[in-house]
């Protein structure tokens, strides 16, 4: 291989650069540590500044990795965030010393983006409480490092929820507007990122701004979707609602393409309130519908369920048996369906989350689901985000990557309804650039199952996935951190270099959460 | 075959759901002093001394346990680590002297007549009328040796001799025993699995006079440690008894158990401070019950620190 001279003290090519993957053995892009140099004087000017930092084991130990659980990495010192007083110091100080900052609020992304490979990392879950409701205008004051479910806790004190959030419990308010926050209920509402009205940011080099599409827009509309590059979300005002518990329907399908096709339809007209897929395979294929209201059940009922294709629980289970019974050389997966099922199923239908048909706490029943049924020391979850006309072909295509990759394997799609007045916020970010009206995500996870597979084998399969994204002109969700060698290829030279200036603008040591995008 | 072992600290993935529901998390909102932040310390070769201040703050309260969806035995991994501290604690000597008070009281216990049993703790049997009341509406003799010493013991980390300990069991075994401390009630289930155990909660909450005079507008607080061993049977158990009463449960949205105290280590037998009664008043913010009904004595301290309107234990509901 020709790897070119790099002068000292400049940046050299970006080794993954457009068509740099092609031909060579699939590998991950892990950083190298930061070298730590000055790390004393820093640490020094830090402290007479009033921050705290803490070093050692204990203190550093719960950070080695994220959730994805394939990057590791320690921080030298650890700043746990109580103001944004604190955060301006800790940042300026961090700029004047050269030292790398990486920012984690609860730590959930997969590719190492939250991991610091040395220098400081600054815990945002210290500033977690929320600061005011307003159950007239329904709205939110929130310190960025509050746990959507703590958040969630407090709202329904007053009969309140947030609008929607990633179901898992403990992403954070400002890692998730960083990054997007897909729910089941997207395609109806947006991603978490457009619940936010306004927002308090402290810039790479320390300044506290208030933003918001009309304060200090630029910077608002660069934080939003940001990755955390342009500045620390301290607080946000969000968006929120009144309280309501779901009526929850299921449909069964044997075809992605139709279960796709049906959840579009559904989109299009508003026909629900919450829509999705979740896939056991490409075998059984679960369109789950629900609704906050039942007069919006009920124009359901009347409007759009016979025009579904899929089939309730005791009709799928007929065409399972007669499929099967056709294919004896299947037992197997049949078998694992079956296994499945009897998991998963009675997780969705606790009697102490059910009262009168209806569920409630949604959040909590799913992403409890999620961690027990879809959890694990690693969490591989590749994924593709593409305009509606070309999700049934990227979805079709990645399954076909998960069937060489892995014994078992689970698919979760939904909508992202976009909104017109947002499109400088989804500007190089996990929104397709071409979509117009829904984005469609789609997420690709193995299950591990106790399994024992290398890191290469993982990454081989990220890589198979996020190759269709460059194909198809997709987007990813997760685009940061190890897999930054595909953002110049799926957003082209042109853009990236203006975000790259940007960044160089606002952050000249580039010290804040570094190696995530550039 | 061998047994699989339990899950320890090597397991935790970092997800933070024990985060959410950990009460020392929600005061000090540090990753330190949470289950997870034990777990990953561990993980890198942290030391019970490096870990003395959460492992003091720790509450024993249980909540993280249900919650781990990798099935790691928190509550296992901190009494471990508990016990490991335990000899260095500066106030050892203090917590020994009051277990050999316990122990000796327990020496001097008679064996008890046959039948059901019923074990108080110190904190009601400082209350005579109380026990009385309890013991009339429970019908079950009151244990002279309720080990006081042995719960006292398992809280700090103290040592048991293993001829206390059977003589301690070998008055209970096979018997239907109501147990008031929560701590002691999990570890009974471990040494005797013939016996039929209920906190005192719960054989109080089953007890048709009391259940029918729980109201809509009561305020119910279960005794966590109890309530987070026994999680899965339970959460069945109190969600038909609020479907039944319509009163309100001290449970987060994860149907979880949020403990009124989170009363650390080095304050066992002190008066409340403010801290514990910021707890208090989280629990009530947002709601406005017209009375509280505690299952444990100590939560009743707590509440009526904080708001002033009636704070009942659950024995008091039944009338005289
Ligand atoms: C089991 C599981 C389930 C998931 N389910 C969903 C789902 O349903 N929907 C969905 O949308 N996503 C889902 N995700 C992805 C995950 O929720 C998102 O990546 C998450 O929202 C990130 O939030 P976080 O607080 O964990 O951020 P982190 O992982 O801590 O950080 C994300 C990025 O933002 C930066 N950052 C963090 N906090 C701040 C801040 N305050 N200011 C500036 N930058 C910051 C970090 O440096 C990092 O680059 C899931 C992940 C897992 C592991
Ligand atoms: S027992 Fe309670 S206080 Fe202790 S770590 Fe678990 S949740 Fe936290
Ligand atoms: S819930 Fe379990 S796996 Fe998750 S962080 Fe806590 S200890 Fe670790």
């Amino acid at each position: 291989m020709n790897i070119p001279p790099v002068e000292p003290g400049t940046v050299g090519p970006c080794p993954v650069a457009p068509d740099a993957l092609q031909g060579i053995k699939r590998q991950q892009t892990n950083p190298a540590r930061w070298n730590g140099a000055g790390w004393q004087d820093f640490v020094a000017a830090l402290r007479s500044a009033g921050v705290e930092l803490t070093e050692g084991r204990a203190a550093c130990g719960a950070y080695v990795t994220d959730a994805g659980g394939t990057a590791y990495g320690q921080p030298h010192g650890v700043v746990i965030a109580h103001s944004a007083g604190e955060v301006a110091a800790l940042l300026r100080t961090a700029q004047a010393h050269r030292v790398p900052v990486t920012v984690r609020g609860g730590g959930l992304t997969t590719e190492g983006e939250a991991v610091a490979y040395g220098g400081v990392l600054l815990d945002m879950t210290g500033m977690s409480r929320v600061l005011a409701i307003d159950a007239a205008a329904l709205t939110v004051r929130v310190e960025a490092g509050i746990y959507w479910h703590s958040l969630a806790e407090e709202l329904r004190r007053e009969k309140l929820d947030y609008l929607s959030a990633p179901l898992n419990l403990t992403s954070s308010v400002g890692g998730t507007l960083g990054v997007g926050g897909i729910d089941v209920n997207s395609a109806r509402l947006g991603c978490s990122a457009d619940q936010a009205l306004s927002l308090q940011v402290v810039t790479p080099t320390g300044e506290i701004v208030e933003c918001s599409d009309t304060e200090n827009a630029e910077l608002f509309q660069r934080v939003i979707l940001g990755y955390g590059q342009f500045g620390v979300i301290t607080e946000a005002t969000l968006r929120i609602r009144r309280y309501t518990p779901l009526s929850m329907h299921y449909y069964y399908y044997s075809s992605l393409a139709t279960a796709i096709e049906d959840l579009q339809m559904l989109d299009r007209n508003d026909a629900s309130d919450y829509s999705g897929i979740l896939t056991i395979m490409d075998c059984a294929v679960n369109l789950l519908v629900a609704f906050d209201s039942d007069e919006r059940e009920a124009a359901f009922r009347r409007d759009w369920e016979a025009r579904l294709r899929g089939h309730g629980e005791f009709g799928f289970a007929l065409c399972m048996l007669g499929h099967y019974a056709l294919r004896p050389w299947k037992a197997g997966e049949a078998l694992y369906l079956l296994k499945r099922k009897q998991a998963v199923f009675p997780e969705f239908r606790r009697p102490e989350y059910m009262r009168d048909g209806k569920m409630h706490d949604r959040s909590v029943v799913f992403s409890r689901a999620v961690w027990k049924h879809w959890g694990s020391r690693n969490m591989v979850i590749p994924d593709l985000a593409t305009p509606a006309d070309r999700f049934v072909a990227a979805v079709e295509r990645g399954n076909a990557v998960c069937r060489k990759f892995f014994p078992h394997y689970t698919l979760y799609c939904v909508g992202i309804k976009l909104r017109p007045e947002h499109r400088p916020h989804y500007e190089m970010s996990c929104v397709p650039p071409d979509a117009e009206g829904w984005a469609y995500g789609c997420e690709f996870e193995p299950m591990i199952e106790g399994e024992v597979y290398s890191r290469d084998h993982f990454q081989a399969f990220k890589n198979a996935i996020y190759d269709i994204g460059v194909d198809l002109g997709a987007s990813y969700y997760r685009f940061g951190g190890m897999m930054k060698g595909y953002i110049r290829r799926v957003f082209g030279d042109a853009l990236v270099d203006r975000h790259l200036a940007m960044k160089r603008k606002a952050d000249p040591a580039m010290i804040l959460n570094r190696d995530v995008i550039f | 075959m061998f047994a699989a072992a339990p899950l320890d600290h090597a397991c935790c993935s970092g997800c933070s759901l024990c985060r959410l529901v950990c009460p020392m998390w929600r005061q000090h909102r540090d990753p330190r002093f949470s289950p997870e932040g034990l777990a990953k310390a561990r993980q890198c070769g942290a030391t019970a001394a490096e870990l003395t201040a959460p492992l003091e703050a720790c509450s024993l309260c249980g909540a993280c346990d249900p919650v781990c969806p990798e099935g790691i035995d928190l509550y296992a991994m901190v009494m471990e680590l508990r016990r490991d501290l335990s000899p260095a604690l500066p106030y050892r000597q203090a917590l020994d002297a009051l277990q050999a008070k316990f122990a000796l009281a327990a020496a001097a216990a008679e064996a008890p007549a046959a039948g059901a049993q019923f074990l108080p703790g110190p904190a009601l049997r400082a209350h005579p009328v109380l026990l009385a009341r309890v013991k009339a509406l429970l019908g079950y003799a009151c244990a002279a040796d309720d080990g006081a010493d042995i719960a006292l013991a398992l809280e700090t980390g103290g040592e048991i001799s293993p001829a206390r300990r059977r003589r301690f069991l070998d008055r209970l075994s096979g018997r239907t025993l109501a147990v008031g401390d929560g701590l002691l009630l999990r570890q009974l289930r471990q040494w005797l699995p013939g016996a039929r155990l209920q906190s005192l909660g719960e054989a109080l909450a089953s007890l048709t006079t009391i259940r029918r005079r729980l109201a809509s507008t009561d305020f119910y607080v279960i005794e966590p440690r109890a309530y987070h061993a026994d999680y899965e049977r339970l959460v069945a158990y109190y969600d038909r008894l609020q479907v039944e009463t319509g009163c309100a449960l001290n449970l987060d949205l994860q149907r979880i158990a949020i403990p009124a105290l989170r009363q650390a280590l080095p304050r066992l037998a002190a008066p409340l401070a403010d801290a514990d009664a910021t707890q208090a008043r989280w629990m009530l913010q947002g709601r406005r019950p017209q009375r509280i009904v505690v299952e444990s004595l100590a939560d009743r301290a707590a509440f009526e620190r904080v708001c002033d309107i009636p704070v009942l234990h659950l024995a008091e509901l039944a009338q005289d």
